[in-house]
């Protein structure tokens, strides 16, 4: 069901256009707002759950896994509610309204579980993000597997400085992660089981 | 369990396969004995995992980047109305009414703002020469930045093509300290948003800014790095709220 319209979008989107995801954002944050408002979220939520919507049609679209059976308007609706919906169960929150225009088909359900899975990416992610550019420089390069000679080397750091500034930052981003409320809720769900 | 650099550089080992057999066995036996090391392994794992991909976290960055250019545009056409109606004629009043008090607040603003400077300007350090290498010219550069020699520094390196955003800082700090800002101003502006100086490069634009008491240019980044939640946040904060004090 999908128009050449949305295919554009999906590969500007895929393709990191700053220009079509300017569009894609300005067009849709505001029925996002709306609903996460209406039901006990707040602006950070809002751009969170819009963000991790986008991520998730990122990879989709990268990968050329996203099939539409609906509008990408309207399967997007449909992730940003079931991302927003999730982490409010996981609160014992209850859902006020579901005015988004969203038939609950247009989400396969594998795309539910999907959600579920990531969430905890999207934690990482989020404040990956708000390290240093430096941190996010060094640890980079750690998590590619790198030895602490390589990244010395491509950084122009001491092997010593590179060390000390790789636990500093990890030690940081590890406690941002650990403080992260969702972060705390999937932990639980996880000792559970 | 305490998070020591040690526990980091077995784990990172052992998740990047580096470990000797003997070792990897020995490490096994310890996780499958210790729960909190079984925890902060899969920790780690997962970050290693998820954070891996490059591509990914590029394109969260450019929509934080997007969703901040937004709100910014969502601002500045709020305050548009303002002027677009009945309320130019009392803007009008307003404005020249804050022309007289600006001369008045502007000579005990400015021994403020210098003393603001004065408190929170350090120069950006130097950083220790990375062993191993020759010394070169660039590290004599150093040299003389370390001894404050700022006009030995601007002679070699203002009229050096393509210095690295690192020695731009130098420079710019340099010319932060022999009264020629404006040249800093466009140095610090120059460094690039994915530059590992960025981060520096906001905080010296701040304090040339605030140097020239231009306390108008100085909030959008003072939120900036207070949003940052980098290394200057703390600084940023002390200094946004001694300003609006």
């Amino acid at each position: 069901m999908s128009n050449a319209k949305d295919l554009k979008i999906l590969e500007g989107i895929a393709a990191g256009d700053e220009g079509t995801i300017t569009a894609f954002y300005k067009k849709n944050l505001p029925y996002i707002k709306g609903y996460i408002l209406q039901n006990s979220g707040n602006e950070e939520d809002v751009e969170d759950v819009f963000q991790d919507a986008m991520v998730l049609v990122y990879q989709k679209a990268k990968t050329d896994a996203l099939v539409l059976h609906s509008s990408l308007q309207t399967y997007f609706y449909g992730v940003c509610k079931n991302i927003w919906r999730n982490r409010l169960r996981k609160n014992k929150k209850i859902v006020r309204t579901d005015d988004l225009s969203v038939t609950t088909e247009s989400v396969h359900p594998a795309i539910i579980q999907e959600i579920e899975r990531n969430e905890r990416d999207h934690v990482y992610r989020k404040y990956f993000i708000r390290l240093s550019d430096r941190c996010k420089e060094v640890l980079s390069l750690v998590f590619e597997g790198k030895s602490m000679k390589e990244i010395s080397g491509i950084t122009g750091y001491s092997e010593t400085y590179t060390r000390k500034k790789k636990f500093e930052c990890k030690q940081s981003l590890i406690h941002m992660i650990e403080k992260d409320p969702i972060y705390k809720e999937l932990q639980q769900i996880l000792e559970k089981k | 369990m305490e998070r020591t650099p040690e526990i980091f550089e077995k784990i990172e080992a052992y998740l990047n396969n580096t470990l000797s057999q003997d070792e990897v066995l020995a490490f096994e036996k310890e996780i499958a004995n210790t729960v909190e090391l079984q925890n902060e392994v899969e920790k780690h794992r997962s970050l290693h995992q998820t954070l891996s991909d490059r591509d990914t976290l590029k394109f969260k960055e450019k929509l934080v980047t997007i969703s901040k250019k937004i709100k910014k545009e969502e601002e500045h056409s709020a305050s548009q109305p303002f002027f677009s109606s009945n309320w130019r004629i009392a803007a009008s009043i307003v404005i020249i009414l804050g022309i007289a008090s600006f001369f008045w607040y502007t000579f005990d603003s400015q021994n403020r703002t210098q003393e603001l400077y004065a408190t929170y300007y350090q120069p950006f350090p130097a950083e220790d020469i990375t062993r191993g290498k020759p010394i070169t010219e660039l590290q004599d550069v150093v040299s003389s930045y370390v001894n404050q020699n700022y006009t030995r520094v601007i002679e070699a390196l203002e009229n050096k093509a393509n210095i690295n955003d690192q020695y731009k800082l130098y420079l710019g700090n340099s010319y932060m300290n022999t009264n020629t800002e404006q040249k800093a101003i466009l140095l610090f502006e120059s460094i690039p948003e994915d530059s590992p100086y960025y981060e520096n490069s906001r905080w010296y634009l701040l304090l040339t800014y605030l140097k020239l008491g231009k306390i108008q240019k100085m909030k959008p980044l003072l939120n900036a790095i207070i949003q940052y939640n980098g290394l200057y946040k703390k600084d940023a904060i002390r200094l946004k709220e001694a300003l609006l004090d």
